[in-house]
């Protein structure tokens, strides 16, 4: 008896995704973005993603079927992203799913953006470990989640209090006279710069912070920081040296994102590490990340970019997971919820 | 054999006809946030009812607005996917053409009354349109109306003014006002006594199968009539008003 086939829809910010999963193998993931009509705004607007989403939709859904030689009829599940994102583009995904739901007469599943990006890994490396890491980190999350089965059992030990990482990355990016978006302009340039140039703040790391943040990321006052370097120096009637600025800043993330991970492991003595969430795609990160594991003797997983950022495989993937495990359908009145909590996996 | 129609202009309305427009089932919910929350349900209720598969449906349609955006994709993007699914076309009409089409069934208006159409638009405007009747009937049952201007957005006291300021009409008359926008501002659009206040989505059936027999394009496009509230940087927003969808034409049983 083949694995059910699981068709994901992912709308929860400006990419729709749509993708077919059959156990833990992708058949196919299409997927279409409005990324070029927000580079004009120098920022995501709901508005023109949630427009975009809706004219979108039908031809990604088409192009999914059509690529993978797939009826529709032969779809068995329906998975959808139901939070956290942005609510006019979640509300598309999670409306098509449950048409798809009616129409089709298969089983929804309402699941989590944030614990997809972690999930997705299972299509490239096959299944996750009994318990497993997961950092994902975005232009909108930052979280460390510990997984003990990513269909029905994930807590989340940290996230960041404010910033998430790439938002960090495209604000330097701003700051520094970058186009939008900044992150990758920033990592492009922080390759060629010295990290140690500049001494930045490791945020939430002081003593004091380990009772309550232990796991907890802060970016904002990193990026003040860098702010005001560049500002002093400019007043001071100084070239900025933004390679070095963009390394020393770029540095100061990886570390800080790396050394909590890597404690949370030893502390609940885990060995195996995912790395999720478009801005695992940063080449400090991606670095720190393998050299620190490979001293801590942890196994790290990261996904090739194409899977990392928001799209239908990571929720075909995840709803994979949840229909394996046997975890009860999503009604079809489920909201959608812009703040879902990241202990929460289906809804 | 079976048409489906959903209207989330409004509030959301659900209604099953059969090939002749014959009520079968209907719904509808007040719930004005919670559209993509209520209307999957309901759909499947009035399936239910009637006891039809979604296989057995020949056409979904959607009211196509105007209406404040969330509300109005969760709509147009069930109808859609639906239709996809199940590999029918999707029809679209626009809320405002439904609601004149009530009024004149409602209100029991002649030929050559007019009709002043109005949903909520918030931000202190109203979505409007206005129409003349050209039959008390017409097939289906549908009574038959042209559109003389809009859908357009406007402050009310500003459509007021450019609708209701002299009986310009044939009859002598003023327009007749109905539907929830006008509902808000009475010293400006005083609603006629047991107007239509919202679309339903039985008419909304009808008037899908009547343009279906005539051939008539009927496209499932938002009548969004606003831009995104954006602005590029270092350009000054512009709060104009988008022509899309705004064109003058008729509604009902003839073109």
């Amino acid at each position: 008896m083949a694995e059910p086939l699981v068709l994901g829809i992912e709308t929860s910010c400006d990419e729709t995704g749509v993708a077919l999963v059959r156990g833990n193998e992708l058949l196919v993931d299409a997927v279409a973005s409005s990324m070029e009509e927000h580079a004009r705004y120098g920022g995501i607007i709901p508005e023109v993603a949630s427009r975009a989403h809706l004219e979108a939709m039908i031809p990604t859904i088409q192009k999914a079927l059509g690529d993978a030689d797939v009826d529709l009829s032969e779809i068995d599940a329906v998975a959808v992203t139901a939070g956290p994102g942005l609510v006019g583009p979640l509300t598309i995904g999670a409306s098509a799913a449950k048409a798809l739901s009616i129409g089709l007469n298969k089983p929804l599943y309402g699941v989590n953006h944030v614990i997809g990006h972690a999930c997705v890994d299972q299509l490239v490396d096959g299944p996750l470990p009994e318990r497993a890491m997961a950092l994902v980190v975005s232009g909108g999350h930052s979280s460390l989640l510990m997984v003990d089965d990513i269909a029905t059992d994930v807590t989340e030990l940290g996230s960041t209090l404010d910033d998430a990482a790439g938002e960090a990355f495209d604000k330097v990016g701003r700051l520094l006279g970058l186009p939008y978006p900044g992150g990758p302009h920033v990592d492009r340039l922080a390759r060629e710069g010295d990290p140690t140039a500049i001494r930045f703040p490791r945020g939430l790391t002081a003593a004091k912070d380990q009772a309550k943040h232990a796991y907890d990321f802060s970016f904002s006052g990193l990026k003040t920081a860098v702010a005001r370097w560049v500002e002093a120096r400019t007043d001071a009637g100084q070239a900025i040296p933004v390679h070095d600025v963009a390394a020393s800043f770029a540095e100061a993330v990886a570390d800080v994102l790396t050394a909590k991970t890597i404690a949370a492991c030893h502390k609940h003595g885990v060995d195996t590490l995912v790395i999720g969430g478009g801005f695992s795609a940063n080449s400090q990160l991606r670095e720190m990340a393998a050299k620190r594991c490979a001293e801590a003797g942890i196994d790290l997983r990261i996904p090739p970019i194409r899977y990392c950022t928001d799209n239908g495989a990571m929720i075909a993937a995840l709803g994979s997971a949840v229909v394996r495990a046997g975890v009860a359908p999503s009604s079809l009145d489920i909201p959608v919820d812009s703040s879902m909590p990241l202990t929460t996996i289906t809804v | 054999m079976a048409v489906l129609a959903l209207d989330t202009s409004a509030a959301v309305a659900v209604s099953l006809v059969d090939e002749d427009g014959a009520r079968l089932a209907s719904r509808t919910s007040d719930e004005r946030r919670r559209h993509a929350e209520s209307l999957a349900p309901l759909i499947e209720e009035v399936l239910a009812e009637a006891g039809v598969e979604p296989s057995g449906l020949t056409a979904v349609v959607a009211g196509t607005g105007p209406a404040p955006f969330t509300g109005l994709r969760v709509g147009l993007v069930t109808a859609r996917t639906l239709a996809l699914t199940i590999g029918v076309p999707v029809l679209g009409v626009p809320s405002l053409d439904a609601l004149a089409v009530q009024a004149v069934s409602d209100l029991g208006l002649r030929s050559g009354a007019e009709i002043l159409a109005t949903s909520d638009a918030r931000r202190k405007e109203v979505y409007w349109a206005r129409y003349r009747v050209i039959s008390h009937e017409g097939p289906h049952g549908v009574p038959v109306v042209e559109r003389l201007a809009g859908p357009d957005v406007d402050r009310a006291g500003f459509v007021a003014q450019a609708q209701l300021a002299a009986p310009d009409t044939e009859d002598g008359q003023l327009p007749v006002v109905v539907g929830e926008g006008a509902m808000l501002y009475p010293e400006f659009l005083p609603v006629a006594d047991d107007a239509p206040l919202v679309p339903d989505a039985t008419v909304l059936a009808r008037l899908a199968l009547v343009r279906r027999e005539a051939d008539e394009e009927q496209p499932a496009e938002p009548l969004y009539l606003r831009r995104p509230d954006v602005h590029e940087p270092g350009r000054v927003p512009t709060g104009a008003t988008t022509g899309s969808g705004a064109t003058t034409g008729a509604a009902g049983g003839v073109a």
